[in-house]
């Protein structure tokens, strides 16, 4: 296995032909490729899974986190596009979540060849509110985030986890997320909540020509339902929305017998013309 | 079919009409069934000077030749042999064959050309359809589109996709101004210059994408490059040692290289580090003596530092940048050039005047400056153009150069820019293996990425699998392959030659869009139209490199075995020839692959198929994250014990440990917790005890493991009569525990008024849901359990198994950490039978507390006066009665059961004044209490502990009570008088006391002595009356609604004398 497979814990599981396709599975920020356990079992019959972890996750490898390069999140669909280059399994089916759908997107600019669609679960092209726009937060909420990441990064996590997952403090799924959100190490941590929290995709998803599918939780502490409204009417590509009557920002660890039949779903079937 | 093609020819141009008439006859002379693209294809071939031939030239690498034009006619006219005849008509007339019909591919091709031609010409756009008529050029464009022409071209080593670019590419230049239109009549001398360059310049065309091709990875994190290269025990030393002398002299080299070429010469180092230093190295060779012609006596302006003192305002950018190219222009004067040294081009896509320091950081917000500074430099390039005496060099990260070409598309063009990949000087790899074939210019630049590979273990068996396009080329054929590629490129050089022109007057419709955009918003095509080509440009690539390919094992079938054969583990030196656009998964249908291949069955076309996962595969781990991340300092329990209120997981982590530390802080918690408890419900010092101690088992993790999911819950089941003490030692559990009252769930009779029905739509488990959901740190009390029913009580039953609740929507809840208190009024059948007396008492005295009662004096010789008082007294042996029968097991059905309950419910009788339908409401309860009295027998086996609360005696209190009165009595109205209280009066101010939990004293000086003091008063002239009665009033007044929470006393009593009765209350 290459190194840059090695260092991003790069799995390739299913069928080895990929009859159906290739599916590329990237976690968001404070997971692993652990959040797709519920969803990997349903797709390795028919299609070769890629799972891998973004750097900086838990897992990954705190020496290969350059603190410059993911400043941004070029640094990140960088990272996936090494990837894909290096699998050459051709077009892929991108399912992202969180940020990486936000990565997919910008890798998929780049690149379109290399992507057949991306399922977006819970994007945002920008998390901070604007004039014109709401993604859910204020600037202030933004730093007294960072203020409480950086002062005390456990404190934070155990009461960042619940209200991401929503709700529901001691559920599997709030544990499943605390735990891969504390294997971060904290400044690396704090580096990739102020990318993704500062990220601003607005201007770019014109170029967006791939289909993207967007499926959303109808309640969601990061993302507001609106936000995907205006991924489908922004993307320069076809989109189709879909709010899933599941809860927070993890739906697919915290109601995976919703989320997951949908992500199905919209794996399988392209959209309509 | 005439008629349609009537139709069809109005949409055409004269030109293309006609084109389509011949093509048809063609058909029709062939006696084909229908007319397809190939018949317009193979009619617009044999057309001598037609677009189509030319366009064919030019893309062929080797134009000169025309037999190879003749060789494509041939295939075409092969290909029309090939198509089956019509069943050849019968009828003997040749001269009017019928004219065979448009095939839908055809048809096909048309509507293509004419949505093309709509797109291409604004100005129409509105018009009619019919107004649009198709040109040759858009014909043409849309007939190579087609997949079986474009078959048949590549049949005759034409690439229908590179003929197509170029169509396109007359057409652009046809429509954009002269001077482009002169560069496009110029193109043999630009296209001969420019084959003079390096094929793998072509990757450079496409820039940083291209390179990721089969070389070296350019996306790689350069950190993991750079441990791959620490790691690198894998190579060899000597090589390492020659990379380490070495200087960076390859990328200076490269860099002027790139520098001295006709176009594409403004190189931007894009890597991640050591970029400054070869700039530096760039710039001391330009200047110093032994530069090469052109670049001798150029001076260089550091423009980056220029921008940098100018305001981040872009007005500002845009009038330094006009300072600046007047300068520029008195520089240039005689044979001297100017480098602008752009410096990192990261201040184009970031916003320099944000980052305010300690803050966090900035999003990454294109500035208007940005932008205006790419549209100037563009200008001023353009404007020096000519002179070729104007270069940039600039760097990038990878990271910056891929949001240039996001976010300011054109500037790759309208800069005419050259990426350069710096690969990382530590990785010492790329420099390891002698160059074979290194023709001097920019070939060297990308490195020979398969021994790289392979020696650093990257997967052995991509190996063979990426590189065996190129590597399957002989020395002769890599040599054709490289000259066909060099003409491409030139042809590509070509097209993007007319674009600094072409990107104000090629698209003219998207220029319309930007204005209509305001200029700001960037208009999403025009970036597209680029992907489109450098799409394009990359298909046709491949398939060049494809044809050779096959080419290749065809004539030499011998070297290709042996490169097979050698390939493991030497690199012959045409392998390593570079040629880096080479994208070698073979994709030799493009279009089709994209258009057809890929596309799954739509998502409507079969719902059903879409079977939601019977159950989802569940992989619940257990999770000790809190237990095993809790690193929390010794605090003394008690400190952690009263941080306890809520949510505070340190907290509660704290109290797991407690389980490694059990020791003497575990008493003290004890200790705490049992007096806490003991002091509220001090009657019940055995039962206070026994729950201290489960507790405390639970929560240091000792309790009945019942599940595997969860860690911090607790079940207790509180057994017994006593409802108040009960109820408060679930209270001051709460509150000891986690500092919050506790959510109580009712099933039964409750005083509350809840009852088993759902509740506002909620059942009583959505409650119990949301409780633990709203706070998993809490006791939530399940009062009487035992009168649940059955489905309730197995769901809890269930909850306590797997450790979590499921609402009426499934909806799964963890049961976290809350501490469920259950409470039945079952009771030991030896207990009851020697308490049952206290028991009725019990039963009796919590019936007369809840009821809206209130207390009046009066003298005792005006005796039944309240009536409803006695009537009260009188119904009681009846409720003993019932009560007395219930021991013997009545059972009824539990359905009826409760039904009436609900209907009792319903009517609200608790309070109401009609006694009947009071008594009704205990015979219903009592009923159910008989029949739902059944506890689900394992439910007592599962909690945790049950706890049975002894019957309380209420006779010591009832003592203390006519005591206290008395005391009172005679310390206000003196001695002579007697108060006489009755024993419904009694009960009740008992019942109100143990419920409410005031001491007899408070309420008495509150609530008595007033009235008996004002009795006082008003009595002073009355001698006669010498004993006064304390007595319940019930039902008419208005005070029968219940008292505020936690006051079962009345607030006063009212005085019933003669003449001050309407006086009523204090």
């Amino acid at each position: 296995m290459g190194i840059v497979e090695e260092a991003h814990n790069l799995r390739v599981i299913g069928r080895a032909d990929g009859e159906r396709g290739t599916i590329v599975l990237a976690h968001g920020f404070g997971t692993d490729q652990s959040v797709w356990k519920h969803l990997v079992p349903h797709l390795v019959e028919d299609y070769r899974v890629v799972l891998f972890d973004n750097m900086g996750a838990g897992t990954t490898n705190p020496d290969y986190f350059d603190f410059d390069r993911y400043t941004t999140l070029e640094g990140y669909a960088l990272d996936l596009l090494a990837i894909l280059e290096e699998l050459r399994l051709g077009p892929c089916i991108f399912v992202g979540h969180s940020v990486s759908a936000a990565i997919g997107a910008i890798a998929s600019i780049s690149r379109p060849d290399l992507f057949s669609k991306l399922v977006m679960l819970s994007a945002s092209p920008r998390y901070l509110n604007d004039v014109d726009y709401f993604g859910g937060f204020e600037q202030e909420e933004l730093d007294q985030l960072f203020d409480a990441m950086r002062s005390n990064y456990k404190a934070w996590v155990s009461g960042f986890a619940p209200l991401a997952v929503g709700g529901d403090l001691d559920s599997v799924a709030v544990q499943e997320f605390s735990r891969t959100l504390f294997n971060i190490r904290p400044d690396i941590a704090l580096c990739v909540a102020q990318t993704i929290f500062q990220s601003d995709l607005r201007e770019i998803l014109g170029l967006v020509m791939v289909p993207c599918h967007i499926l959303q939780s109808s309640k969601d502490l990061a993302v507001p339902v609106v936000v995907s409204e205006y991924l489908h009417r922004n993307l320069g590509g076809k989109s189709i929305v879909e709010v899933m009557p599941s809860e927070g920002h993890l739906p697919q660890l915290s109601s995976p017998d919703i989320v997951i039949p949908v992500l199905l779903r919209h794996i399988r079937y392209d959209i309509a013309v | 079919m005439r008629a349609e093609l009537s139709t069809i020819q109005q949409t055409l141009t004269p030109e293309a009409a006609s084109v389509l008439t011949r093509s048809i006859a063609e058909a029709a002379r062939r006696s084909h069934g229908q007319t397809t693209p190939l018949h317009v294809a193979a009619t617009l071939l044999a057309t001598p000077s037609g677009l189509l031939r030319q366009a064919c030239i030019r893309s062929h690498p080797q134009s000169s030749h025309p037999l190879q034009c003749r060789a494509l006619e041939l295939c075409f006219s092969v290909a029309l042999d090939r198509i089956p005849g019509s069943n050849p008509s019968p009828s003997g007339e040749s001269g009017a064959l019928p004219e065979p019909p448009i095939s839908n591919a055809l048809m096909a091709a048309l509507k293509r050309a004419q949505a093309n031609q709509r797109r291409g010409c604004p100005e129409l756009q509105q018009q009619p359809l019919l107004a649009v008529k198709v040109e040759l050029e858009q014909l043409l464009v849309s007939i190579l589109d087609d997949p079986s022409v474009s078959r048949v071209m590549r049949e005759a080593s034409f690439s229908s996709i590179a003929v197509k670019a170029a169509v396109e590419q007359s057409i652009s230049s046809s429509i954009s101004t002269p001077a482009a239109a002169a560069a496009a009549v110029n193109t043999p001398s630009i296209a001969s210059f420019v084959t003079a360059a390096p094929p793998s310049a072509a990757s450079r065309f496409l820039g940083l994408t291209n390179h990721a091709g089969p070389r070296h990875n350019l996306y790689i994190n350069p950190r993991i490059q750079q441990h791959q290269a620490n790691d690198g025990s894998c190579i060899p030393a000597a090589a390492a040692g020659t990379a380490g002398d070495q200087p960076r002299t390859e990328e200076v080299k490269r860099v002027l290289d790139i520098l001295l070429r006709p176009k594409k010469r403004n190189p931007i180092l894009v890597g991640d580090c050591n970029l400054d230093a070869v700039i530096k190295e760039v710039l001391q060779r330009i200047q110093s003596s032994d530069a090469q012609p052109p670049l001798r006596n150029t001076q260089v302006l550091p423009f980056a530092k220029e921008i940098a003192t100018a305001a981040p305002d872009h007005s500002q950018i845009t009038i330094k940048i006009r300072e600046l190219s007047s300068s520029i222009e008195f520089m240039i004067g005689g044979e001297s050039g100017v480098i602008l040294d752009l410096g990192d081009l990261k201040w184009l896509v970031e916003s320099p005047s944000v980052s305010t320091g300690s803050g966090p950081i900035q999003p990454p917000v294109v500035s208007e400056a940005g932008r205006a500074a790419v549209q100037e430099v563009g200008r001023l390039l353009r404007r020096f153009e000519e002179g070729c005496r104007v270069w940039l060099v600039g760097t990038a990260t990878c990271a910056t150069y891929l949001r240039c070409q996001v976010y300011h598309p054109t500037m790759e063009n309208d800069w005419d820019l050259q990426a350069v990949p710096i690969a990382q000087r530590s990785s010492s790899l790329f420099h390891m293996f002698p160059r074979v074939g290194s023709n001097g210019v920019v070939t060297s630049s990308v490195d020979n990425p398969a021994p790289v590979k392979g020696l650093t273990g990257m997967g052995a068996t991509a190996l063979p699998l990426r590189h065996q396009p190129r590597t399957n080329l002989c020395a002769v054929c890599m040599e054709n392959y490289e000259r066909e590629l060099s003409r491409l490129v030139a042809d590509e050089f070509l097209k993007h030659s007319t674009k600094p022109e072409a990107s104000q007057a090629l698209p003219q419709w998207l220029q319309l869009a930007k204005l209509g955009s305001g200029g700001g918003a960037k208009s999403p095509s025009s970036p597209l139209q680029s992907k489109e080509e450098e799409l394009l440009w990359k298909q046709s690539t491949e398939e060049l490199l494809k044809k050779w390919c096959e080419t290749c094992s065809r004539l030499h079938p011998r070297f290709h075995h042996q490169s097979h054969v050698g390939f493991g583990s030497s690199l012959s030196p045409p392998a390593s020839k570079p040629s880096s656009v080479v994208r070698p998964h073979p994709r030799c249908e493009p279009k089709l692959t994209l258009s057809r291949g890929l596309s799954p069955p739509r998502l409507e076309s079969s719902q059903d198929a879409v079977a939601p996962p019977g159950s989802p595969v569940r992989t619940d781990l257990v999770l000790g994250s809190s237990k095993a991340s809790d690193s929390s300092s010794d605090s003394s329990h008690k400190d952690r014990l009263k941080d306890f209120t809520g949510c505070t997981p340190d907290a509660f982590s704290g109290q797991q440990q407690r389980a490694k530390i059990a020791g003497i802080s575990d008493i003290d918690t004890f200790k705490r917790l049992f007096q806490g408890l003991a002091e509220k419900v001090s009657w019940q010092q055995e039962a206070a005890s026994a729950v201290a101690t489960v507790v405390m088992r639970c929560k240091s993790g000792n309790g009945k493991r019942r599940n595997v999911g969860s860690k911090g819950d607790a079940w207790l089941l509180l057994l017994g009569p006593d409802r108040v003490g009960k109820r408060k030692m679930a209270n001051a559990l709460s509150e000891l525990v986690f500092g919050t009252g506790p959510t109580t769930v009712s099933f039964g009779r409750g005083s509350d008024g809840e009852s088993n029905v759902s509740c506002r739509g909620r059942t009583s488990m959505d409650r119990i849901v949301e409780a633990v959901q709203r706070n998993p740190f809490s006791v939530v009390v399940l009062e009487d359990i035992d009168q649940a029913d059955m489905l309730l009580q197995g769901k809890v039953k269930q909850a306590m198994e797997r450790g979590r609740l499921s609402d009426s929507y499934g909806r799964e809840v963890n049961v976290g950490s809350v501490i469920f208190v259950l409470t039945a009024d079952w009771l030991p059948e030896e207990l009851k039978s020697s308490h049952s007396s206290l028991l009725r008492y019990e039963e009796k005295i919590l019936d007369s507390a809840c009821c809206g009662w209130e207390l009046e004096l009066s003298t005792a010789d005006m005796p039944g006066k309240r009536r409803p008082s006695r009537a009260c007294d009188d119904d009681r042996p009846t409720k003993l009665r019932k009560d007395s029968s219930t021991g013997t097991g009545l059972s009824l059905d539990l359905n009826l059961a409760v039904g009436t309950d609900a209907a009792e419910a319903a009517e609200g009788s608790r309070n109401s004044s009609d006694l009947t339908t009071e008594h009704e409401y205990d015979k219903g309860r009592l009923s159910i209490n008989c029949s739902t009295f059944s506890l689900a027998p394992d439910l007592a086996e599962l909690v945790d502990e049950a706890v049975t609360f002894k019957p309380v005696d209420l006779g010591p209190l009832r003592r203390s009570i006519l005591e206290s009165a008395s005391v009172k009595f005679a310390a206000v109205m003196g001695k002579g008088r007697a108060i006489r209280i009755d024993d419904d009066a009694l009960d009740r101010i008992v019942g109100g006391l143990w419920l409410g939990g005031a001491s007899i004293d408070d309420w008495a000086e509150r609530a008595l002595v007033p009235s008996l003091k004002q009795l006082r008063d008003n009595l002073r002239a009355d001698r006669g009356v010498v004993v006064l009665r304390l007595s319940t009033i019930k039902g008419n007044r208005a005070q029968q609604q219940r008292r505020s929470d936690g006051d079962w006393l009345p607030a006063a009593v009212a005085i019933a004398i003669d003449g001050s009765h309407d006086k009523g209350f204090l």
